[in-house]
């Protein structure tokens, strides 16, 4: 199968603001591919480079070396960002919009028409759950319909490739449940959803394929079940592919 | 101890204690010599400082005169230095010299040149017109009076500023009432500004027509200038006798047309020793004295 | 095009769903009406000064509103992080930055419009008549000065990490350039080399803004600016709003947003 996200030897350094403390590797030639139709899970500790990745794929950030790819264009291209939709971490959004109006604002800028936009707002709204709230200013909505509402702006255009950097950060359990559950129908839909996450048993529920990350580098990639390999959960595979060792202590 | 009555008693309790506190300290306040409560608003916002905006908008009203051509402080100003709308109303002494038309020069460089299609361009005087060339609107002049007032305000013991004031609006506004006030709110912030009672006397003779008002105030006019003259330093005494030409050459025109012809002459030779231009004068005397058919040599005309 | 028509959409929409100028223009409004009310010398023709105080207002107002606005666009848009949505779209940072722009210029536009129409509507009632035209050029003419402070601001905001020193680094070199500027080349005359080289180079290199505050043909009734005049004056503003925006793409072109 054709990857439509891909990464070749990327890799990423930062230029410390302080004096005497040189660049930081973010990223140490990262590979990476995801086919069409899967759900792919992107893991690893805090700082191991998983923003990073999105921020190169989403061109937030220039790589310092080797290349990434969507739908075989250079991520540099904005015209690569055509078939995705995006959901940060911390979702804020105009808080002065309401939540159709920020649909409208992201379909203008994806080219949509007007009927299009008529027929598509809606069935995301519903989708989402946001209907009830939908001419009601966003700074208004609690946590977890801000994050809903940025789940339904990422999927305004309709995309191919879905990128969610921890969708279920900050959620309660139920906010969690429904998050899941949409990302199960894109699945069952056919799209393709790259996503990381800190929740190995969310992961481990929704993925086809997950590949662990660590200090930059890609310490494994497989599908659930070869990632997971002898250990008895993900969880555990886990902390042994980075190298976790628990107190003695404890 | 926590009930609502205790509160209330307590509430009621401070209150008092601070109304009591309130009426020891206001009479004491009220003494303090430095305190801004009895003054304007300017005085309590701006304190002493406020002057030196006075100057500002006494500037301003002459900007307005000129319709907004009007020098700054880069250009030349020697045709500037005494404000228009102060010197022609004949109170104040002209010291301008130099070209009114042209203070900019002439262009400098291409920004510059470029610069002036935005500017107000052509020296007018409201009282002639104006900028839209309204012969017929020489009431125009009244823009200037808001500055004026303003430029009071702020400095209350600038005369000049209610001697233009009053001249503009009896000469232009015909309010003469209203003029007659501001000369005599000048009056009481300065009770020994003779500039002020040479205008007030001007007003009673020109507009009020009663000489006898008009030459009480010039001659009080006079004894003030006589009084304070000797006392300022020799720079200023020199501005000072412009004044003192004007109020003893007016007595001694409105003797002349009261039919008071020696001491018409007494006012003409006081002002002859004051005067720019003796020569002048002395022919205003001549005049007189051949009006009292008293010999006059025409051989020693040359000495004058 | 479209993207940058939808990047000034929600810009315009920001400005009429905060209170800043519904502030600045009652404040506006208050003053006027109070300095009208003054009784001066009983004579009720005096129109002038309320009109000086009435664009003095309008201009002030419209800078702040210029200047505030634009400063916080892209600096609240990386804090807020709204700008990683945003970007993750097709759009360019090109395409942001004209849109920012042309929604801030759009703005003041509209603000401008308001407060124009209070202006008239104050000297009408004191004057008796509409000088359409006057009001016209002094209103276009301000609106492009605008026009070279929102692109300046803009590109100030991504040189500058925080708003508030953008805003008033800003503020600081508006009121300058409409101080002195006209008189730069006359102070480097009084100077020393190689300041004077510097002052002069500085004299021509700035957007002079004071070109466009035509409040003195306003108040005093000037006949109209010569049209040619007025259109090399527009040409003059769009050519340094082009200057500040390139350079404001330069910057962000390759500035990381994470």
């Amino acid at each position: 199968m054709t990857p439509i996200l891909q990464t070749q030897k990327l890799r990423v350094e930062y230029r410390s603001r302080e004096l005497r403390q040189g660049t930081k590797i973010a990223l140490h030639g990262l590979d990476l591919e995801v086919c069409a139709g899967e759900v792919f899970g992107f893991l690893g500790p805090n700082g191991a480079g998983k923003t990073t990745t999105m921020n190169v794929l989403l061109g937030f950030v220039p790589p310092t070396s080797g290349s990434a790819s969507l739908f075989g264009i250079d991520v540099r291209q904005p015209i690569s960002r055509q078939r995705i939709g995006y959901l940060p971490e911390l979702t804020y959004y105009y808080k002065f919009l309401t939540a159709e109006e920020l649909l409208r604002f992201y379909g203008k800028i994806f080219g949509l028409t007007r009927a299009e936009m008529d027929k598509r707002i809606p069935e995301l709204l519903k989708l989402v759950e946001l209907e009830h709230a939908a001419n009601r200013p966003i700074k208004s909505y609690s946590k977890g319909m801000q994050q809903r509402a940025g789940l339904a702006q990422a999927l305004i255009n309709n995309p191919d490739l879905l990128v969610l950097d921890e969708p279920t950060s900050g959620l309660d359990p139920l906010g969690r449940m429904k998050v899941r559950e949409i990302i199960q129908r894109l699945k069952n839909d056919g799209k393709t959803v790259f996503f990381s996450s800190h929740e190995l048993g969310e992961v481990e529920s929704v993925c086809d394929r997950v590949a662990i990350v660590h200090q930059g580098e890609l310490k494994a990639v497989g599908s659930v079940s070869e990632v997971t390999g002898r250990h008895t959960s993900l969880e555990k595979a886990f902390l042994e592919i980075i190298g976790f060792q628990s107190s003695p202590t404890l | 101890m926590n009930s609502p009555r205790t509160f209330f008693l307590l509430l009621l309790a401070l209150l008092v204690s601070c109304f009591g506190l309130a009426a020891h300290l206001q009479p004491q306040f009220q003494a303090w010599r430095g305190s801004r409560a009895s003054g304007d608003i300017f005085n309590v916002v701006l304190g002493d400082s406020r002057r030196m905006f006075a100057n500002n908008f006494f500037v301003k009203a002459d900007a307005y005169y000129h319709s907004g051509y009007y020098p700054t402080m880069f250009d030349d100003t020697e045709a500037f230095k005494t404000t228009h709308m102060a010197a022609d109303t004949g109170a104040v002494k002209d010291k301008n010299h130099g070209d009114e038309h042209g203070f900019l020069g002439p262009t400098r460089n291409w920004i510059d040149a470029f610069g002036r299609n935005f500017f107000p361009d052509r020296h007018t005087h409201l009282d002639e017109g104006g900028a839209d060339d309204n012969l017929g609107g020489t009431e125009n002049v009244r823009e200037i009076l808001p500055w004026l007032k303003l430029s009071a305000d702020l400095d209350p013991d600038n005369p000049q500023t209610y001697i233009v004031t009053a001249f503009w609006l009896r000469m232009r506004m015909n309010n003469v009432a209203e003029a007659d006030g501001i000369l005599h709110e000048g009056l009481r912030n300065c009770p020994d500004s003779y500039d002020i009672l040479f205008e007030l006397g001007r007003l009673y003779n020109e507009s009020y027509h009663d000489l006898d008002r008009a030459r009480n105030v010039w001659e009080q006019g006079v004894r003030l200038w006589l009084k304070i003259y000797p006392t300022l330093d020799p720079e200023m005494q020199k501005d000072h006798r412009f004044i003192m030409e004007q109020l003893t050459t007016h007595l001694g025109k409105l003797e002349e047309d009261a039919g008071n012809l020696p001491h018409a002459i007494d006012w003409f030779e006081a002002a002859q020793k004051v005067s720019a231009t003796p020569a002048h004068i002395q022919e205003q005397i001549n005049r007189l004295k051949g009006k009292l058919g008293l010999e006059f040599n025409p051989l020693l005309k040359p000495l004058y | 095009m479209n993207n940058i028509f939808a990047v000034a959409g929600v810009v315009i929409k920001e400005l009429y769903r905060r209170k800043d100028f519904y502030v600045l223009f009652i404040v506006t409004i208050l003053i006027c009406l109070v300095m009208a009310s003054v009784n001066i010398f009983n004579d009720a023709k005096i129109v002038r000064y309320l009109k000086e105080i009435c664009l003095l207002l309008v201009w002030i107002s419209s800078l702040v509103i210029a200047i505030t606005t634009t400063s916080r666009q892209i600096p609240a848009e990386r804090e807020n992080r709204t700008l990683l949505p945003l970007l993750a779209k097709p759009l360019t940072r090109s395409q942001l930055v004209l849109g920012k722009f042309l929604g801030c210029w759009l703005a003041c536009g509209l603000t401008l419009l308001c407060f124009y129409v209070f202006f008239g509507a104050l000297s009408a009632s004191r004057e008796h008549h509409w000088p359409l035209l006057n009001y016209f050029q002094a209103a276009v003419l301000h609106w492009f000065m605008l026009g070279v402070v929102v692109a300046m601001t803009l590109l100030g905001s991504l040189v500058f990490a925080a708003s508030s020193s953008n805003s008033t680094i800003c503020f600081v070199v508006v009121g300058s350039i409409l101080f002195v500027a006209r008189h730069l080349d006359q102070v480097a005359l009084t100077l020393r080399e190689p300041l004077r080289t510097v002052i002069y180079s500085i004299y021509f290199a700035i957007p002079h803004l004071e070109l466009f505050d035509v409040r003195d043909l306003v108040i005093h009734s000037w006949p109209l600016i010569s049209w040619l005049y007025f259109s090399l004056a527009l040409l003059y503003a769009l050519g340094y709003v082009a200057v500040f925006l390139t350079a404001a793409c330069l910057v962000f072109r390759r500035k990381a947003v994470n």
